[in-house]
């Protein structure tokens, strides 16, 4: 793999080895508060130690090849689709919540990854994440009985 | 001989219309739940127990079966065609398959599992049929110590899946193991790395994962670089049929895969992830094309999905010989057995013969079944990928979004969908393989818990490792593995200086 | 707390001493929410499930819907049913021994003293079991092992601190040896640690008796006993009792109502399940999957669960998995 500045210090690889490093860290000190150990053999302990110690290795190699500036290189991002998409999520998780129900939540999801993937017909696609909502909806409440989160929308179709 | 009249006896049962009407609704039905992540055919056959509760033993149990292998078609369907595996055992067919997918060759994709999964599906169920007594003998003897060093060669195969650097390999690797940490302790009983969230004590779901870091984690990656490069996908690029290359890259990889999921499928706590691991790594190393994976190859589809088939069918020897519910699906079959007062085990073959074998005739009928309707199919499946990008995204996310709330519906369950997601993004992003954190996710609690039991059951002697003659062969072959591929390089080296 | 709950009791003791006569004349139920704290196809489950489709084919509920809130040997469960159906009169919740270890070692804040007792619907009974070529041969011959040294003598069974678990170490109580030096290997799923039994493995396996049952009649397995009363052991189905070891445990199954709510509420609760152990629909369930009635109620059952969460928590501390 050729890289055209191997001199430079790659920041966004630090800044991973340090999030290994945290991890690794994390994961110790997880470990020192368990209270319980096994009568015979191995103990809950060890497992963990040996992921830390690992992390700990791995965030180093990692430190060095940032250092190396060895890190592939990488293209210009959009911050928009990803916010959009991540904002979908986090409204069906908030709809699921606050009980604002399973179809609107699909809808809503459907409606902004379309949107992230630079559709500009926001309304038609809140309308069809309704339609596919309503038909999931109906496929797995009804058919299977698997309890789906239950909005206003679904206690009038329940009724 | 005896085994074949009794077997013949079955299919003419299996084959009654009403029971192939049952096996028809089974595998439509596990077909359908299989393309859900997180919904698998144990739910469904949960789902269905109250409902199937009327009809008769016999049918309600050709259904099972249907679900059962239906279950595994669907999964590796979705696996396919948009990267999101229905369930933890079709990730590696994910790896090479939606590769295949985006290069227009969905179709060859699609065709090579559904036969592999056929003739995978066909000859597992033929060892079913005539091995399971002999099998499940040896099953048994596999004790925590063997266990354990099953996983030390399933580690040591991993790094196939770890692209051309190793720290980074590692790395994700080790990610995995951590997420493996969180839950309970399942030999202490303690919580480790849960941070006081109850919904986290039951460990991190391997379908959440995988789907958070395959499916979500590419949609946020296209979408972000959409400005750059436009992905256009063309359903189908050159043949919609398998060619002839296809099937000679094909069928040894069937084969190969076959003798990897039966096998460790029959083992009580075998699993199908790992014989489709090893079968990929297997194909990886054997095949004549190595420049080709990671770019979508044809083994890399055949051989995994041959071995999660067989696995399904190996499942099977351990609860029809000794009543054993090695998997989840496994349990729920028992208790749809139980429903009707049948208890699988060593005497269900003895009192009630024409049920055992009209299962695993219905077995082939299912498998039949699921071959006929799948292959036709195979042009509508690939119609799904000329589906305008910002709909297909939107519809898988759906979809991902949709299994995890079936299946667990909390927030806290969601939340990690998302946060894996955005981790899936950022490999993508820095180059890191994600097939590795899925992989220590599965293999770390198992490798843990069955090294812990061995130790527990020698007093914390390690010996019992090399004692054992299976572990000590195993370990063996780990070793082999580990060195090889060094050894092998330090000869070429050699042989280069010597021109 | 206590206070609240002696009030509860007196006010249960009055509903089933009413219940007992009113039978027919309060009328049928529209609606019952049940949860399952448990994934579809586990035991709660199954016994959510069952009593969805007894109460509605015998018409004691017109309509009867099942959730499902998996997660933590049912803490995750329960903490949802005390939080959110406060004052509910039409939601139950399954539970079962299982959730009573789970709750401690989880150290979940949601305890069964703030939900409501209805009645225990099922209960298996333990078994020991050893390969079927081992050289134990009954309950005396275990527990001089067990006595001799705990630690070669490693146990098969589910979960840390499940019912498995608790009955192992009861048993090295019960033959005077220390219970927290028990080898006791836990294993996911029943399907695991019988192959570990089968395969010799290890020394003895624990586990309700219907794990055990097809093999132990097709010989592979010997039963060593059962956790049954004194008794009430037979040729087949030796009690350990019987054999002197003092040993009695039952991994039952049980239904609870939300915190808060009346003596009404409650009382029609009571009453429907009443009718629904004694209807034909529920008894027929009970045989096709090999339950035993365990029903009990009211006042009884309110004592007795309780009385149970005090021994669990007695017998985890002593084993080491909760500290007190």
């Amino acid at each position: 793999m050729t890289t055209p500045n191997p001199r430079r210090v790659d920041k966004p690889g630090l800044l991973i080895a340090l999030a290994l490093l945290v991890l690794a860290g994390l994961i110790w000190q997880d470990m020192s508060s368990l209270q319980l150990s096994s009568v015979y053999g191995l103990g809950p302990k060890a497992m963990p130690m040996v992921v830390s110690i690992g992390l700990a290795i791995l965030a180093v190699g990692n430190a060095v090849s940032a250092f190396r500036g060895e890190l592939p290189e990488r293209e210009s991002l959009r911050w928009t689709p990803i916010l959009l998409i991540i904002g979908g999520l986090a409204l069906l998780i908030a709809f699921v919540e606050f009980n604002v129900g399973f179809i609107p939540a699909t809808a809503v999801l459907f409606a902004c990854t379309s949107a992230a993937f630079g559709r500009r017909a926001f309304i038609i696609d809140l309308v069809i994440g309704l339609v596919a909502g309503l038909v999931i909806y109906l496929l797995f409440a009804k058919l299977l009985t698997l309890s789906l989160p239950m909005g206003p929308l679904e206690r009038l179709i329940g009724a | 001989m005896e085994s074949f009249f009794a077997l013949a006896h079955g299919v003419t049962v299996a084959l009654q219309p009403m029971n192939l009407l049952f096996a028809l609704v089974g595998v439509l039905l596990g077909t359908a739940v299989g393309v859900l992540p997180g919904i698998g055919p144990a739910l469904t056959v949960a789902l269905l127990l109250p409902i199937t509760f009327k009809l008769d033993p016999g049918g309600s149990i050709i259904m099972f079966a249907g679900i059962y292998y239906g279950g595994m078609y669907g999964g590796s369907t979705t696996a396919i065609l948009i990267n999101t595996p229905g369930e933890s055992a079709s990730m590696a067919t994910a790896l090479e398959g939606n590769k295949m997918a985006k290069a227009g060759r969905g179709g060859p994709a699609l065709a090579t599992s559904a036969i592999g999964s056929f003739v995978a599906g066909t000859i597992a169920t033929l060892g079913l049929a005539f091995l399971a007594p002999t099998l499940v003998e040896l099953a048994v003897q596999f004790g925590p110590e063997d266990y354990f060093a099953l996983m030390c060669v399933a580690f040591v195969t991993v790094s196939a899946t770890f692209g051309d650097s190793p720290v980074r390999g590692l790395t994700s690797l080790f990610v995995g193991l951590a997420l493996g940490l969180v839950g309970i302790d399942k030999l202490t009983g303690q919580a480790r790395l849960t941070f006081g969230v109850p919904e986290l004590l039951d460990g991190v779901e391997v379908t959440t994962l995988a789907v958070g870091l395959f499916a979500v984690g590419e949609a946020l990656y296209v979408a972000s670089r959409r400005h750059i490069q436009e992905e256009v996908l063309e359903p189908v690029r050159g043949s919609l049929w398998m060619t002839k290359e296809d099937w000679k890259r094909s069928w040894k990889p069937w084969l190969r895969g076959t003798l990897f999921g039966f096998p460790i499928g029959a083992l009580p706590a075998g699993g199908a992830e790992i014989p489709t691991f090893l079968s990929y790594s297997a194909e990886k190393r054997l095949t004549k094309y190595p420049e080709e994976f990671g770019k979508g190859a044809i083994e890399g589809v055949a051989g995994p999905e041959a071995a999660n088939n067989a696995s399904a069918a190996g499942t099977l020897v351990p609860l029809l010989a000794l009543g054993l519910p090695t998997s989840a699906t496994a349990a729920m079959m028992l208790a749809g057995f139980q429903q009707y007062g049948l208890n699988p085990g060593p005497l269900l073959f003895a009192e009630r013969p024409e049920l055992v074998w009209g299962l695993i005739a219905s077995l082939f009928i299912a498998n039949t079944m699921l071959l006929v309707l799948n292959l036709p199919l195979v042009g509508l499946w690939v119609k799904l990928l000329a589906i305008p990008q910002p709909w297909l995204y939107a519809g898988i996310l759906v979809f991902a979004t949709m299994g995890t709330i079936a299946a667990k519906p909390s927030v806290v369950e969601l939340t990690m969908l998302g946060v894996f997601g955005v981790l899936g993004f950022l490999m993508r992003r820095f180059d890191y393989p994600i097939a590795p954190v899925v992989v220590g996710l599965i293999l770390g609690p198992i490798a843990e818990a069955q090294l812990r039991r061995a130790l527990s059951i020698s007093l914390g002697d390690p010996m019992i490792l090399l004692q054992s003659p299976i572990s000590a062969t195993l370990l063996g072959i780990a070793v082999i593995a580990l060195i090889l591929p060094f050894m092998l390089k330090g000869l070429n080296r050699f042989k280069m200086q010597e021109d | 707390m206590s206070h609240y709950r002696k009030g509860l009791w007196r006010g249960m003791l009055a509903a089933a001493a009413v219940a007992g006569f009113v039978t027919t004349a309060s009328a049928q139920m529209a609606e019952l929410k049940i949860m399952a704290p448990a994934a579809p196809g586990g035991g709660w489950d199954q016994t959510a499930r069952s009593m969805q489709q007894a109460l509605t084919q015998s018409g004691l509920v017109k309509s009867v819907q099942v959730t499902n809130v998996p997660g933590a040997g049912g803490s995750i469960g329960i903490a949802q049913f005390v939080n959110g159906a406060k004052g509910a009169g039409d939601q139950l919740m399954v539970m079962g021994y299982v959730m009573v270890g789970a709750l401690l070692t989880n150290k979940s804040p949601v305890t069964l003293d703030q939900t409501t007792p209805i009645a225990r619907l099922t209960g298996e009974y333990e078994a020991i079991v050893v390969p079927a070529n081992s050289p134990i041969k009954n309950a005396k011959d275990l527990a001089a092992a067990v006595k001799a040294d705990p630690a070669k003598v490693t146990w098969a069974g589910g979960s840390a601190g499940g019912v498995d678990h608790i009955a192992a170490a009861l048993f090295a109580k019960a033959v005077g040896a220390d219970p927290t030096k028990i080898n006791y290997i836990p294993f996911s799923g029943g399907g695991e640690s019988l192959a570990a039994i089968l395969g010799g493995k290890v020394t003895a396996g624990i586990a309700g008796y219907g794990e055990f049952e097809s093999q132990i009649k097709a010989g592979k397995l010997r039963l060593i006993g059962l956790t049954t009363p004194a008794g009430k052991g037979t040729a087949e189905m030796p009690s350990l009792k019987d054999q002197g070891v003092d040993l009695e445990i039952a991994n039952w199954r049980a239904v609870v109502a939300p915190p808060g709510i009346t003596a009404e509420q409650k009382k029609a609760l009571s009453d429907t399940i009443d009718k629904l152990v004694k209807s034909k629909e529920w008894q027929e369930i009970l045989q096709q999957k090999g339950w035993d009635d365990a029903y009990q109620s009211g006042d009884a059952f309110a004592k007795f669960l309780t009385d149970d969460q005090v021994r669990t928590k007695e017998v985890l501390t002593s084993v080491g998995l909760v500290k007190s």
